[in-house]
Order: structure tokens, then sequence, then C-alpha cells
């Protein structure tokens, strides 16, 4: 026994308390793992879609342009969709149930009508002779943006199931740890078409 | 354990004619400026690029995280004090 143990008398601490929260959840971990699945299958058609774009000339001259000036307004509307799902994932923390239910609800509304206005875009086009056998610029556009709107339909699906949830059961914090995951995979979808937009309407 | 090193050394030097290429199919098919050849090389780059990418941009939020977590458990001292008499008093209750 040293001299400094007798100076200062002090009180037993006892084992680390197991109640503190991980710096990241579990679930957030494994958002991340799935999040990085998904973005490993679009860089392989991202690099299908350079080797088409890249080795032969591009839009080919007798296909149909894509229209430009309305998805220029489609991503806006994808991506002001963004805003509502942070203010609810902000209102989880302060506990204001009915904001996290407008946020959810106006996501899922704004995600539908980007979803309505590729479909309609889709079925013009289809209408002009762009198809998905008919030519390599058809094929790679569809697989590209069809797995793209495929991910904005599930997030679509998931987001309105806790919009639904949310407006009739109370925030637990299980249902919280749901719609962060949920915020994530929306954020995903809408950094995806950030990064598509310009590859496949702009280049 | 010298002569393995020395005769790796030796084998990779000798295969320097074959660096240039990337597999035999890109290699002799088309030629050194053929726009295939350029798109299949911008493919390869970014699909090797990309997973070095996430698990870059995951670590690094993972370890940022942690370590801005670290720290709010540092700031947050347990108080070493000689409890007082009414704090006593209230254990032994």
């Amino acid at each position: 026994m040293d001299a400094g143990t007798l100076a200062m008398p002090r009180r037993a601490l006892g084992p680390p308390s197991r109640d503190v929260a991980p710096a990241v959840s579990n679930t957030r971990i494994a958002m991340l793992v799935v999040i990085a699945g998904e973005t490993m299958l679009f860089a392989g058609l991202v690099g299908m879609y350079l080797v088409f774009r890249l080795s032969r000339p591009w839009p080919p001259p007798d296909l149909p342009r894509l229209p430009l000036a309305l998805t220029t307004v489609n991503t806006f509307v994808l991506l002001a969709s963004a805003w509502p799902m942070t203010r609810a994932l902000r209102a989880t923390r302060r506990v204001a149930p009915r904001t996290v239910t407008r946020g959810v609800a106006l996501t899922a509304l704004l995600g539908a009508l980007f979803l309505a206005v590729q479909g309609a875009e889709w079925v013009r086009l289809l209408h002009h002779g762009l198809t998905l056998g008919g030519s390599m610029y058809g094929a790679t556009f569809y697989v590209l943006i069809g797995c793209h709107g495929a991910h904005v339909l599930i997030a679509l699906g998931w987001v309105a199931v806790m919009a639904a949830l949310l407006a009739r059961r109370p925030l637990t914090p299980r249902r919280r740890a749901v719609l962060e995951m949920c915020g994530m995979y929306w954020y995903f979808v809408c950094a995806l078409w950030v990064f598509l937009f310009p590859l496949v309407y702009l280049y | 354990m010298r002569r393995i090193a020395v005769l790796a050394v030796v084998l990779v030097l000798a295969a320097h004619s074959a660096w240039a290429q990337s597999c035999a199919m890109c290699g002799s098919s088309f030629g050194q400026n053929d726009p295939v050849t350029r798109a299949f090389s911008w493919s390869i780059l970014f699909l090797m690029a990309t997973p070095y990418t996430i698990v870059g941009l995951i670590g690094a939020y993972l370890y940022f995280s942690y370590r801005r977590s670290s720290r709010r458990r540092r700031a947050t001292v347990p108080s070493l004090a000689r409890p007082s008499a009414e704090e006593r008093q209230g254990d032994l209750a």
C-alpha cells in the first residue's frame, strides 16, 4: 500500500455500466452493410453502362433523346423528399410524434410523385420506340434507371408502411430504430440518383 | 528462404513484357487506341475504385463515430470525492 492511497479517501467504483449506448448501433451497421452491397450492385451496372457508353457513338442518332427538363424537375422532387425525412428523424429525438408522422408521410408522397413521373416518362419513351430489346441504348437505360426505380419503389413501400404505423401507434424506441434505418435507405436512393442522373441524362 | 526470394524477383522481372496487358482478350482483340479498349479500361478502373471507396467511407464513419463517442465518455468524469454524510446514509438504507 502506498502513501497516496491513505492520503485520498475514495469511493469504490463498480464495474463500468453496460447500459451505455454503443457509438454506432447494430441496426445502423447492418444498414450500412446492406447499402454497401446495393452500391456494389449499382457499381456493376454503371461499369456495364460505361463500356457501352464509351465504346460507340452515344446516343445513337436514330433513337429518341431522353427528356431532360422533366427529369431535372423530377430530380428536385426526389431530393426535396429527403428534407421531410430529415425533419422526421430529428423530431424522433424531441419525441414529437405528429411531426414525425407528417414528415414520413410527405416523404412517401414526394417519392410516389417521383415514381409516377418516371413511369409516365417511360411510357412516352416506349411509344417513341426506345424499347428494352430494341437497342443497347434502350437496354442500358432501362436496366440502370429501372433498377434505381425498383429500389425507390421498395424504399417507398417501407416509408409508406412506417407512415401508416406511426399514424396509428406510438413512437417506441424500436420503431424509432426502424425509422432510422428507413431514413438511411431513403437517403441512399436519393444519393444514388444524384450520381445516376448526370451519368445517364447529362453525360 | 533467400533463394526463393531471389527466384521470385527474377521471375517477376522476366515477366515485364506482359505487365502492360490486362488479360489475353483485351490485350490482343483490340488496338491500343481502340474505343472499346478505352471503355473497358474506364469501366475496370471504376469497378476497382468502388469497393475501396465504400470500405474507406464506412471505415472513416465508424472511426470518427467511435472517437467522438469515446471523447464524450471521457468528458463525463465520475465523481471521486468522498461521499457526504447524507449520501452514505442513503447507501446504508
